[in-house]
């Protein structure tokens, strides 16, 4: 599986969140960036970011002032982060069950980088190599049914035999995931 | 205020529902696009629209084969549409109540497509923001007047 830091945007850009939203537009179209990162002001405190949809909903959508909004007021913070070995298909999972599109990369304080669903759409091999993250799971559960339906229909009936097909099926493409792993 | 029809993006690429997803994933990376118009299948169809965020959450996330599987399954359809001459402000406003971030911008036919990105990059939000009573009053120019004769 790949790896958040194989993929993640390297180029990354920090704001301070008492900057206005105006000085953070004016960032972003300079470096041609969709999120800023805000450090954190000393040891204790969290990461923070503010992206492009922060700035339309919340400013444009409204017709306030950018000139006269600090990033603070609009920041996500604390922010959700990768840690730079989570497998691609993981940090996938975890932006669709959070519903966010975007996460600083950090490796105990050090900022490294920015990831993003764009990241993971044009970098990732989730399409030449897709992965099922629960197959384990998934085999444990089929045994369990193929069990059930072989003490219920008899170890020798057709139902049985399909059932632990299914298990069979599930453990080769589970070595097949495994081998193109070590492959890459 | 400026219109959608000025900061839209006009290079918009169309695919077919029954394409795979992986034929989409190729096509958005061979034209750096992040999303593509799910074009209409007769003239009583509506537009749809199927973008990286679909593909990822639905995808990507499960670890499915979009090889496998089709942009009917994923897409979004019936989908915001823009008109052309609405206001780059309403844009952004209904992109925040609907909590989306791009729609295809159609009169009578496909003109192109509309991103907060777009908003953020090319529109006069920063340099002339416009507060709902300007709106108004830009709308009704005569909304002023009234309000010194009331007094």
């Amino acid at each position: 599986m790949m790896q958040a830091d194989e993929i993640m945007t390297k180029d990354v850009v920090t704001v301070r969140g008492s900057a206005t939203v105006a000085d953070a537009v004016k960032l972003m179209k300079e470096k041609g960036l969709r999120a800023l990162i805000v450090e954190p002001r000393h040891d204790q405190d969290p990461y923070g970011i503010v992206t492009e949809t922060d700035i339309i909903y919340k400013v444009a959508a409204f017709g306030h002032d950018p000139k006269k909004m600090r990033v603070y007021e609009i920041m996500i913070k604390p922010c959700v982060i990768v840690s730079p070995d989570l497998g691609v298909e993981y940090v996938a999972r975890l932006f669709a069950q959070t519903r966010i599109r975007r996460a600083p990369v950090i490796q105990g304080k050090e900022l490294l980088g920015i990831i993003s669903i764009s990241d993971i759409l044009f970098k990732s091999d989730f399409v030449e190599k897709p992965k099922r993250l629960f197959i384990e799971d998934e085999i444990e559960i089929a045994r369990e049914e193929a069990r059930a339906v072989c003490a219920e229909k008899g170890s020798n009936s057709p139902e049985c035999a399909v059932a632990w097909d299914v298990v069979e099926e599930l453990q080769a493409e589970a070595s097949h995931q495994r081998k193109k792993a070590q492959a890459s | 205020m400026m219109k959608a029809r000025e900061i839209m993006t006009k290079d918009v690429v169309t695919i077919r529902g029954s394409a795979t997803v992986a034929e989409a994933v190729k096509l958005m990376k061979e034209k750096g696009l992040r999303a593509l118009v799910v074009e209409p299948r007769h003239e009583m169809d509506p537009y749809g629209l199927v973008t990286e965020t679909d593909i990822i959450y639905k995808v990507a996330a499960f670890g499915h084969d979009p090889k496998k599987m089709h942009v009917y399954e994923i897409m979004t359809k019936p989908c915001v549409v823009v008109n052309p001459e609405l206001g780059v402000e309403y844009v952004a406003r209904l992109f925040a109540q609907t909590r989306i971030r791009r729609a295809p911008v159609i009169q009578g036919s496909l003109l192109g497509i509309i991103s907060i990105s777009d908003i953020l990059r090319k529109s006069d939000f920063v340099e002339r923001p416009k507060s709902n009573f300007e709106l108004y009053c830009e709308e009704n120019p005569s909304a002023i007047e009234a309000r010194i004769y009331e007094d």
